[in-house]
């Protein structure tokens, strides 16, 4: 049985909107609305959504650059979602974070060794004096060249940016890495060298991911379970190769549907989901789907539905995931 | 319809002279919704913004013709070219609602547009049914928005551009710019930065106003899948020269150019897991491109020729051409 | 896999570094408008700490009258002429420039050490606090400077050096809100995101990641005031409230020399031209210092 790095239990990160001159809060708006999920020691997770569905925040919310709610983190075993800055200190070294756009992750004024430096001055177990020779080691570890270590970031393109955002988040000797959609702003064929680099990092460090993107075609290709997040809440976890071969949850068939594919004798099959995002303000009750569901009943207006589990790390909450399995298994 | 030609545009900049287009051409012909792609720094950008002069001309030097309408593009005074855009030739951009005017309501600007191209409907309305101009306006504003899909046309004509969300507002503008029912339309990175169900929406409205109005798309993207899915052919671009061009179904069954290739093997698609594989080095500089073909650092196939002369375009079968000089050296036509 | 010497290849890394900074220092050296520019600041600047001895008739510099040679245009004997007194106005225009180069200088340092903090603060806190910051800061910018420093003269009595204290009261709202403005634009940047991320507080991203990031702006606002100063200053004087006649300041000798444009037009653009050669100087320096800073 894999080990469980990483614990969320019943995970919620509301937002205060318009407080009132009195200062009380009138709407929050509900990133993250209960959210129950474990990341395993070695795995790369997947978190998949549109834009809004609070799937950044997540990642934010375990790194506490996000305020938490309600609910339990766990690391390792030990419940950290009420630390301290003191406390939560002991554990910074060993859970980092690479953002989206690498420019903006990077200090315009600071040498890629001083940034570097300022991720190694954490950690109390190494010395000043090594931190070059440390910076160099990280350098070599994501195909950058020790002279790099002098320049600033406007120096560097776009890929290279984002490797120096990757050496800063090893630096620590981190166990788990939450990747907040790093390979966004990159062009294709830069993308898939960062993610090679990132898969060749896992398996040399023995390290755990999170990565959170809105293009699911990635997703495979890294990522061994994916979750996909819709209005704050996780509408369904599975293995990726089942997720993609067998969604069972329609919005996950309707995200699936929707890209395309970069195949021209696949044409006409890009299904269109109707309706708008909805607001965070105020997300629909029951299933949070159900305003654009095609399967849609009064249940799911009423009742949000439960984790379903299909397997170990695999589940869905939808009231008919069963039923609709059913139907699409028919038509094979 | 539309031909470039020789297409050449140096910038002057800090460093000397960017060379960021040598030699782009190719067709648009009518109806049809032809891909541009390439990758980040290819030039993508600065062809379609150079076909409708968008560019400031002060830094810039550009060589090259720009044939459409029996006219050069290219050496029309400002006043010609004016006219030009947003009637015969229109555009939409990758973040709608920044091109939106965020003073006026949205329902303001289109009633202008409706002024300026569709002064005929208005009066063949006012006549027939014996409405006032601006009740007219009003109704052809409706019509054109619920052709995009837009239905609450009522609330969005009083909206203003924050207050939409990005698939509205694409819609918004793709409404705009088929008013005057524009020959070509160039839609530049026009859903990147729209939800992938969201992009799906619009691709598939895309398609549709272009084969019912006969409207040629220009399709600028870095998206091969929006290549494959909604394009007759595509054009792929790499530093300022289009290096492959054909028939969609050419281009993804029989790349030719190494480039295509590598390109190609690097998108990730649903169901296969592969390792990725990818280009090795980085785009060229541009103020200092490499010699012959700029493609030839980085080629596998990299032979003695390719770093002394550029590679013309080559014919491989019909309509499919290839500037690599694996194909041969002389232009050979049928 | 040979496993690599991370020391040895940090060490020649280093070594390496150090011989490009010199050879950046040798690349300034050689723009040679900036350090023309330097050169003419330094000079000036010196001329006036030195003015006792560089200038050719003191004592007129201070204000003695020398009513025998009014009025006459450049001569060997006054390089630049002389004014409706008599006094050289080389002499002049060396004594005026301790006050207003060096004050011109003084007021534009004060307003931006006393602004920006109060900036970044405003700012990168927020709150109330830092409404309270913005709100005085506007209202302050409301009045026009000259007369908030002629209002402040006068209750506290004229003379050179309350005139500078004077017209730094309404010069460092702008720095405030400049700086104000960019923290806020800062703020947000996913690279002090990820210094938060590291764990360090408000304290160090305010000075490693912010304010460094600000200076630029500052900067060139500063390099850009110098000589707005030195003209308010001279306005002051003009008035009455600054320096005092017989004393030399630029400004004040421009308003001496004004009626007499017509005539003895050098009376009024002698210092007229020190101000410009002076402003100039800085612009230029300062227009290379922020390349130098700035490493974008």
């Amino acid at each position: 049985m894999a080990e469980r790095l990483i614990e969320l239990y019943q995970i919620k990160t509301y937002f205060p909107q318009k407080k009132s001159l009195m200062g009380r809060v009138r709407a929050w708006v509900k990133a993250v609305d209960d959210v129950s999920l474990n990341v395993f020691r070695g795995e790369c997770l997947g978190l998949v959504g549109e834009s809004g569905c609070g799937k950044s925040t997540l990642g934010r919310t375990l790194l506490k650059l996000a305020p938490l709610t309600s609910g339990k983190i766990c690391y390792d075993g030990t419940e950290i979602q009420h630390l301290a800055d003191n406390g939560f200190q002991l554990f910074r070294p060993k859970m980092q974070m690479v953002f989206q756009d690498p420019r903006a992750s990077l200090n315009p004024k600071m040498t890629v060794l001083q940034i570097i430096s300022e991720a190694l001055a954490i950690c109390p177990s190494i010395g000043v004096k090594e931190y070059v020779q440390r910076a160099t080691e990280l350098l070599n570890m994501v195909d950058l060249r020790p002279e790099h270590l002098f320049r600033y970031p406007h120096e560097f393109s776009g890929g290279q940016q984002q490797r120096i955002c990757i050496a800063r988040a090893l630096a620590t000797r981190p166990e788990f890495i939450v990747f907040d959609e790093a390979t966004s702003a990159l062009d294709v064929s830069v993308q898939a060298q960062i993610i090679n680099l990132m898969t060749n990092l896992q398996e040399q460090l023995k390290l755990t991911y999170l990565f959170i993107s809105h293009d699911l075609s990635i997703m495979e290709h890294i990522c061994h379970r994916v979750a996909v997040m819709y209005a704050g809440r996780i509408m369904e976890i599975q293995d990726s190769n089942a997720l993609f071969a067998s969604p069972r949850h329609p919005y996950t068939k309707a995200l699936r549907d929707a890209v395309p594919v970069a195949d021209p004798t696949r044409r006409g099959q890009m299904a269109i989901l109707g309706g708008e995002v909805p607001s965070l303000l105020q997300p629909p009750e029951g299933c949070r789907f159900h305003p654009r569901c095609k399967h849609a009943t009064v249940r799911c207006r009423k009742e949000a539905p439960r984790e379903d589990k299909i397997k170990p790390g695999n589940w869905v909450r939808c009231h008919y995931h069963q039923q609709l399995q059913h139907q699409a298994d028919q038509y094979r | 319809m539309l031909r470039v030609e020789g297409l050449e545009v140096d910038f002057r900049g800090s460093r000397g002279t960017y060379r960021i287009l040598e030699g782009v051409d190719f067709s648009l012909y009518p109806g049809e919704v032809l891909a541009l792609v390439g990758e980040t720094g290819c030039g993508k950008s600065v062809t379609a913004k150079t076909i409708l002069n968008l560019i400031p001309r002060l830094s810039q030097q550009r060589k090259g013709v720009v044939r459409f309408d029996g006219k050069n593009l290219l050496k029309l005074s400002n006043k010609s070219l004016g006219r030009m855009r947003g009637k015969s030739i229109t555009m939409i951009f990758q973040n709608p609602q920044s091109s939106i005017n965020p003073v006026f309501t949205l329902g303001e600007q289109i009633f202008r547009l409706i002024r300026m191209y569709l002064q005929d409907e208005i009066d063949t309305l006012c006549r027939r049914r014996n409405m006032k101009a601006n009740a007219a306006i009003r109704r052809i504003a409706r019509d054109k928005l619920a052709e995009v899909g837009l239905i609450d046309a009522g609330r969005l004509l009083k909206a203003y551009a924050h207050e939409i969300s990005g698939g509205m507002a694409q819609r918004y503008k793709i409404a705009q710019a088929l008013l005057s029912s524009p020959e070509i339309l160039i839609a530049d990175e026009a859903t990147s930065a729209l939800d992938v169900t969201v992009q799906a929406h619009i691709l598939k409205l895309l398609k549709e106003l272009s084969l019912k109005k006969r409207t040629a798309i220009l399709f600028i993207t870095h998206d091969m899948g929006i290549a494959a899915q909604i394009c007759e052919r595509v054009a792929v671009m790499y530093s300022g020269r289009i290096v492959e061009i054909g028939a969609t179904l050419d281009i993804f069954q029989k790349p030719l150019h190494p480039y295509t290739r590598g390109l190609l093997d690097a998108v990730p698609r649903l169901g296969n897991v592969e390792p990725l594989k990818y280009v090795a080095g980085m785009i060229p500089d541009l103020a200092n491109p490499p010699a012959g073909c700029r493609f030839h650092p980085r080629c596998r196939h990299a032979m003695a020729v390719c770093r002394l002369k550029k590679p013309e375009n080559i014919e491989k079968g019909e309509g499919h051409l290839v500037a690599c000089h694996m194909y041969g050296t002389s232009l050979s036509r049928k | 896999m040979e496993t690599l010497d991370f020391n040895k290849i940090a060490r020649k890394a280093i070594q390496d570094h150090r011989n490009e900074r010199v050879y950046l220092f040798r690349l300034f050296l050689k723009k040679k408008l900036a350090v023309f520019s330097a050169f003419v600041l330094v000079s000036i600047m010196l001329a006036a700490v030195f003015a006792p001895w560089v200038a050719p008739y003191p004592d007129q510099g201070k204000g003695s009258v020398n009513l025998e040679d009014r009025l006459q245009p450049f001569s060997r004997k006054h390089l630049l002429g002389t004014d409706t007194y008599g006094r050289d106005l080389l002499s002049r225009a060396i004594y005026g420039g301790r006050i207003s180069v060096f004050g011109g200088f003084f007021i534009v340092l004060m307003a931006a050490l006393i602004g920006v903090p109060l900036g970044l603060w405003a700012g990168y806190r927020e709150g109330v606090s830092g409404a309270v910051i913005m709100r005085t800061a506007e209202l302050v910018l409301s009045f026009p400077s000259v007369l908030v420093a002629m209002g402040v003269s006068i209750v506290v009595g004229a003379g050179s050096i309350t005139a500078l204290v004077a017209l730094i009261i309404p010069w460092w709202p702008w720095y405030t809100r400049l700086v104000q403005g960019e923290v806020l634009s800062i703020k947000n940047m996913l690279y002090v995101e990820a210094a938060q991320m590291l764990g360090y507080g408000r304290i160090y991203i305010l000075f490693r990641h912010l304010l460094p990031n600000i200076l630029t702006p500052v900067i060139v606002m500063m390099m850009l005031d110098i000589g707005p100063a030195i003209i308010a200053i001279g306005v002051l004087s003009f008035l009455g409230l600054g320096t005092q006649a017989p004393s030399a300041d630029w400004g004040l000798m421009v308003w001496e020399g004004a009626p007499n444009i017509l005539g003895e037009w050098w009376i009024a653009i002698v210092p007229g031209f020190a101000m410009f050669l002076l402003v100039t100087a800085f612009n230029i320096f300062g227009d290379t210092l922020k390349d130098i800073l700035d490493p974008n």
